[in-house]
């Protein structure tokens, strides 16, 4: 049932596969953190316009199908743009966009918890804001995030399968040539599921333990 | 340092967040509430001053306005000779030679007592790491809770925290320290020993301006009281004026309202 696991061709096509959803899974997450932090403050901070700007970005990212924006920047936008750019780096940013649309959601709910009264006291002792954002509000809010920020990583891994729909040959995507040669739906897809499984729960458990090494009693999320 | 002629209103937004907890400005009709209308206060190196009155009167923003954390409507602050209310004005350098007390304590949550000590001195004068530490070590022994040096906030009592956020005040050796209420948000068991330490910053010839109700303090270490009421200065005179025979109806009220409570107080304890 699982012979096609020895096929050399097919070994390779996995691993390629699996290093193109991982790489895509972390550069999106780490792109989305700092754009993410960038429009958390900015939707704290910023006057009407930028807020609303950032308000725009954020509910089309998150209101609309990954698949579609996909497909808008790898096809469409070059097209009407008349300008050709690597499949691949449009991919990536595609990723990195969507996730801060999400994460900048976290970041701002985590900073706002924090925010009056860290500031008021950064302030107080003669730091600047920018010197308080980066000593005392970051600081904070990127230690009440991370689990937000593990369950951003699980969902973004799994949404790297829409690449296969606009040609990549990420994990899903080298499941379906292997489908395309040896028919063996069930024991591909098994295949593939568990690697995403074992891939993500391991980087779950890291999180975890990187959480609990950077915690710090008395900055968690206050559930109101 | 002084303030001349300070106005500053603020709205019922800002209100509710300013003052929560206080039932008199989050239930009031009023939608804008005048903090301070026209006040002057002078200060020199070595006064000791304390404002008291009723709360909502608007004492704390006026202090706030005093070390520009709100920014008055109108009128000038002065530190020293600098004019700290025209615009151009580096604000962070000023407010590094203002130390503050809040009420509410505002220690940063994710550094210990010394890491809140020490990161102003080492963001803000760029000293070393070892000469931070040095200082804010001398500053934490002076409040006495050297046994908190690494707990974080939330690992302290309400006494040591406060006495920790008076160690980050002090530790920059500022020309002034304002400190809003700093016992009132304690339980009063554990107001002694902040009293205690504003008691020792006194004896050494600290410049303080404080908003507080503790009148046996008040009486031992204050040169001036001044009595706010509705955002205006009402009265102002040494502690034995107040306690014999205060010359408005309105502080009159207001001190023997204070002083039965505090009998009352002593007598439960």
């Amino acid at each position: 049932m699982f012979e096609f696991l020895f096929n050399p061709m097919y070994q390779t096509w996995i691993v390629q596969g699996l290093i193109l959803t991982v790489e895509i899974t972390l550069f999106g997450v780490l792109l989305g953190l700092v754009l993410g932090t960038v429009l958390a403050i900015g939707d704290i901070y910023g006057s009407k316009p930028v807020k609303a700007a950032i308000s725009v970005y954020a509910e089309f990212f998150r209101g609309s199908p990954l698949f579609v924006q996909l497909f808008l920047a790898v096809y469409t936008v070059p097209a009407i743009l008349n300008v050709r750019v690597d499949h691949a780096v449009l991919a990536f940013l595609v990723f990195g966009l969507n996730s801060a649309g999400y994460q900048k959601g976290y970041m701002k709910g985590a900073m706002e918890t924090i925010f009056d009264e860290q500031m008021q006291a950064g302030l107080s002792v003669g730091m600047s804001k920018i010197q308080t954002l980066r000593h005392v509000i970051l600081p904070q809010a990127y230690r009440i995030v991370i689990p937000s920020w593990t369950n951003e990583f699980c969902s973004l891994t799994k949404s790297t399968a829409t690449l296969s729909f606009v040609g990549f040959m990420d994990l899903v995507g080298a499941g379906r040539s292997i489908l395309i040669n040896n028919m063996q739906i069930l024991p591909v897809w098994i295949v593939v599921g568990v690697i995403y499984f074992v891939w993500i729960t391991a980087f779950s458990k890291v999180m975890d333990i990187v959480y609990e090494k950077k915690k710090i009693p008395g900055v968690e999320l206050i559930m109101q | 340092m002084e303030a001349r002629h300070i106005y500053k209103t603020y709205g019922s937004k800002d209100a509710l967040k300013a003052r929560e907890g206080d039932a008199k400005t989050c239930i009031g009709a009023k939608s804008v509430i005048e903090a301070a209308k026209d006040v002057s206060l002078q200060i020199r190196k070595g006064d000791i001053k304390l404002i008291f009155g009723p709360s909502g009167s608007g004492k704390s923003t006026f202090l706030r306005c005093m070390a520009m954390l709100d920014i008055p409507d109108k009128g000038e602050i002065y530190l020293g000779d600098e004019c700290l209310t025209i615009p151009g004005v580096d604000l962070n350098k000023a407010r590094a030679r203002i130390g503050f007390v809040f009420q509410h304590i505002y220690l940063f949550r994710h550094l210990t007592a010394l890491g809140n000590v020490e990161l102003a001195l080492r963001q803000v004068f760029k000293l070393s790491k070892d000469e931070a530490r040095r200082r804010a070590l001398d500053a934490l022994t002076e409040v006495k809770v050297t046994d908190c040096v690494n707990k974080y906030p939330s690992q302290m009592s309400g006494g040591q925290a406060q006495r920790v956020g008076i160690a980050r005040a002090i530790a920059r050796n500022p020309d002034i320290i304002l400190l809003d209420e700093p016992t009132s948000a304690l339980d009063p068991e554990l107001t002694g020993e902040v009293i205690d330490t504003l008691r020792d910053l006194a004896r050494e010839g600290k410049t303080m301006l404080i908003v507080s109700h503790e009148m046996p303090f008040a009486r031992e270490v204050a040169e001036e009281m001044i009595f706010y009421d509705e955002g205006t200065i009402v009265e102002t005179g040494p502690p034995s004026l107040f306690f014999n025979a205060p010359n408005t109806d309105r502080a009159k009220k207001f001190m023997t309202r204070i002083i039965n409570r505090t009998t009352r107080e002593e007598m439960n304890v």
